[in-house]
């Protein structure tokens, strides 16, 4: 190595004076190593971003919409529940016996998944304001449903007596339009909240892919430089630590750049094919158990029907649109109505035109038809309408509501499954990062330390 | 942090991303002028004939519930408020035509609707409901309109609907607007008005010896009509209306224009929210 100083390090090629090749040789390396901190600081941060959008959607807002809609939908039950026993009252005393089991069990339910919501929510202050707030109404709906109930249990037998309609009705208000609705909009915040994460992430993951792009170009063309420079200086052909840095790099750049891609396009079909599919059945299973509560309201506070009848209307057109002025009309149409129609309505969004919508369509097609025989028996034979919503309506609500949940795993299993496939590409990028990093820095040194070295 | 990324990474990408022209197309937040956001000023159809709802002063300004709840929403956004007239049937052309940035105008969330329109909130629920003359008293619920005189305004669907939707045999009597319905209703040639429960409490508190049934049959859901595909925009609408209830100003605002009316205000409570997906 001396002895190739003494020869050729000297030797004027280009010219130039023999003192300016080891500061050239410095600055070439200096460029290189500045571009390969570049090139892997900007790996860090955009796995670093891709990573924390990964976790917002699949470990945060994710979950909370599961958590505020299983809130919701033990609520709606809740207040489902106690009408049906107050429906069914004495002389059916099993099925109202069943009812407040179920009333029970919805409101451990929504306990926990108020608890849940709420560690969810974190330092957001108007979810908290709007957890707190739904805990606060819950108490006062206990205590109004508790009431209702006492005061049909302490009347004769009959039909639920005025005094025990008008607290449930207090109580239905209450939970209608003051815990229902907030409930909801924590479902929404959720969607906002994973919305938003997902077109930032995109954003950055696809300005961080460029920046990594023009950093990995950048450090490859200093060490090429580097390399072109010693070959002509040196008269050597290669050098082969600066050779396995160059392809170091490279490999690494094109892996890096092609596994974040990726990781952004796993993350918009977490999105697109699992997120949103299960807000907008999460949304009309709430709507249908509304609906289906009002179903039981329709029947039991007959001075009220008009407006339980026409909130079923408004509902059920948010769930599967169908043109109507009034709900005989809606009946018809759905009845009308194929599967393979794309619609407006949560239904239509997810369910049309896909081979598994075909049975979960069906089955809300068959809640309908019973709504419509119950309805059409409600004024005349009263008794035979309660008997068909506790009998055949409850069945065909039972049987629309676990084709919803069906498809509602499914959609949770693809969004789990993408946003997993996400983090396990990052993990493709993240984990060989400080390999890389150490085995360019020691081959840059290794391939330019002997050429100063020969000029000490 | 990452505004600070995308701030770094756009100044070292200059050059690189000005030679490589387009990239991948991305779906981002609305670009530009499509949003509300960003907007020094926000033009806003309210109603100019509903007193107390949104009604225009003889000086040209404009008062009222949707107006100040307008106001509220825009200071939100960072924006300020320009009022334009938008009656019933303007709504719907004003945000399609690019004249109005937002309706607040009485303007009912519908399916059919929201095939042209978006909508943010609602931002209020009202009900169909019905005014009487005091001394009316058989007159309790909607099925009780049956065979009696109810005010049917151009353009207006609500006395049809009673009709139509819950099959009440009412007698449908024509007027030009609701000041008309009064008039009616007071030389007793109609036996009650049926509408928006608010539009009821506007006209009950501007006039003596009406009687609101708090009847609420109809729900209305009340919304912020905007166009299409904003949702960023839209998304903060909504949180706008949550804290609009959540600090009090929903019902501060509720009492000022219809307490008194008959309204029932005892609880206030945020809307369900549409949703902006």
């Amino acid at each position: 190595m001396a002895r190739a100083a003494v020869q050729v390090g000297p030797s004027p090629v280009g010219g130039r004076r023999a003192a300016d090749v080891p500061r050239r040789i410095r600055v070439l390396a200096g460029a290189a190593a500045a571009a390969l901190a570049v090139f892997f600081g900007a790996v860090w941060m955009v796995a670093g971003e891709a990573r924390d959008g990964l976790r917002v959607i699949g470990h945060d807002a994710g979950p909370q919409v599961v958590a505020t809609a299983g809130l919701y939908l033990a609520l709606s039950d809740m207040d489902g529940q106690v009408a049906l026993a107050l429906l069914a009252g004495e002389e059916r005393g099993e099925r109202r016996r069943a009812a407040l089991a179920r009333y029970e069990r919805r409101r451990g339910e929504a306990g926990q998944a108020l608890l849940r919501a709420s560690a969810l929510a974190g330092g957001d202050a108007a979810e908290r304001r709007t957890v707190q707030a739904v805990l606060d109404g819950l108490g006062r709906y206990e205590r109004l449903a508790a009431r209702a109930l006492l005061l049909d249990e302490q009347a004769p037998p009959g039909d639920a007596p005025a005094a025990a309609l008008a607290v449930y009705r207090d109580a239905a208000d209450l939970m209608r339009e003051e815990l229902l609705p907030q409930a909801y909009n924590l479902t929404l915040e959720s969607g906002t909240i994973v919305r938003r994460t997902h077109d930032e992430t995109r954003v950055a993951l696809f300005l961080g892919r460029w920046g990594m792009a023009a950093a990995a170009v950048a450090a490859l063309g200093c060490l090429v430089a580097l390399q072109v420079f010693l070959a002509r200086r040196f008269r050597r052909l290669i050098g082969p630590a600066l050779l396995l840095a160059t392809v170091v790099t490279a490999v690494y750049a094109c892996a890096g750049i092609a596994a974040l891609g990726g990781a952004a396009e796993t993350l918009t079909r977490a999105k697109r094919d699992g997120f949103d599919a299960v807000l907008s059945l999460a949304r009309a299973r709430a709507m249908s158990n509304d609906m289906h509560g009002d179903q039981t309201r329709y029947l039991l506070d007959r001075e009220r029907a008009d407006t339980y009848e026409h909130t079923y209307l408004n509902a059920a057109q948010s769930v599967y649109y169908v043109e109507a002025g009034n709900l005989r009309q809606y009946h018809q149409g759905v009845a009308r109505a194929t599967p393979a129609e794309r619609r407006p309505g949560f239904l239509g969004d997810v369910l049309a035109r896909r081979p598994s919508g075909a049975e979960p369509l069906a089955a809300y097609g068959g809640f309908q038809r019973a709504d419509a025989r119950m309805r059409a028996l409600a004024e005349e034979r009263r008794g035979e309408a309660v008997a068909l919503r506790l009998g055949a309506l409850e069945k065909a609500y039972d049987d629309y509501d676990a084709r919803l949940a069906d498809a509602a795993r499914r959609y949770v299993a693809v969004f789990e499954g993408a946003v997993r496939e996400g983090e396990d590409a990052l993990r493709d990028v993240t984990f060989p990062l400080p390999i890389a990093v150490i085995a360019a820095a020691a081959l840059l040194v290794g391939g330019v330390g002997p050429r100063l070295g020969e000029y000490r | 942090m990452r505004a600070r990324l995308a701030a770094v990474l756009a100044a070292a990408l200059l050059a690189a991303a000005a030679c490589s022209g387009g990239g991948e197309p991305e779906d981002g937040p609305t670009a530009g002028g499509g949003s509300i956001l960003g907007k020094e000023t926000l033009v806003v159809g309210v109603r100019p004939d509903l007193p107390g709802i949104g009604f225009r002063r003889p000086d040209g300004t404009f008062e009222g519930y949707d107006v100040e709840v307008a106001r509220y929403l825009a200071a939100k956004l960072g924006a300020k408020p320009r009022y334009v007239p938008a009656l019933a049937a303007d709504r719907e052309t004003l945000l399609l035509q690019g004249r109005a940035d937002l309706i607040l105008a009485t303007f009912s969330v519908t399916q059919e609707r929201k095939k042209r329109v978006a909508f943010a909130g609602p931002y209020h629920i009202s009900y169909q409901d019905i005014l009487v003359r005091s001394d009316e008293k058989r007159i309790r619920g909607v099925r009780d309109l049956a065979g009696r005189g109810i005010c049917a305004v151009t353009g207006s669907n609500a006395a049809e609907r009673v009709v139509e939707e819950r099959g009440v045999a009412a007698r449908l009597v024509p007027a030009r607007d609701y000041a008309g319905c009064l008039d009616l209703l007071k030389e007793r040639r109609i036996d009650a008005i049926t509408t928006n429960d608010v539009i009821l409490a506007g006209l009950a508190r501007r006039e003596g010896g009406l009687r609101l049934l708090n009847a609420r049959f109809n729900e209305q859901r009340t919304g912020v009509g905007m166009r299409k595909g904003d949702l960023a925009g839209c998304e903060a609408l909504n949180r706008a209306i949550t804290e609009m209830y959540q600090d009090g100003t929903a019902a501060r605002l509720l009492r000022r224009w219809f307490g008194g009316s008959g309204l029932d205000l005892r609880s206030v409570h945020v809307p369900r929210f549409e949703g902006c997906g």
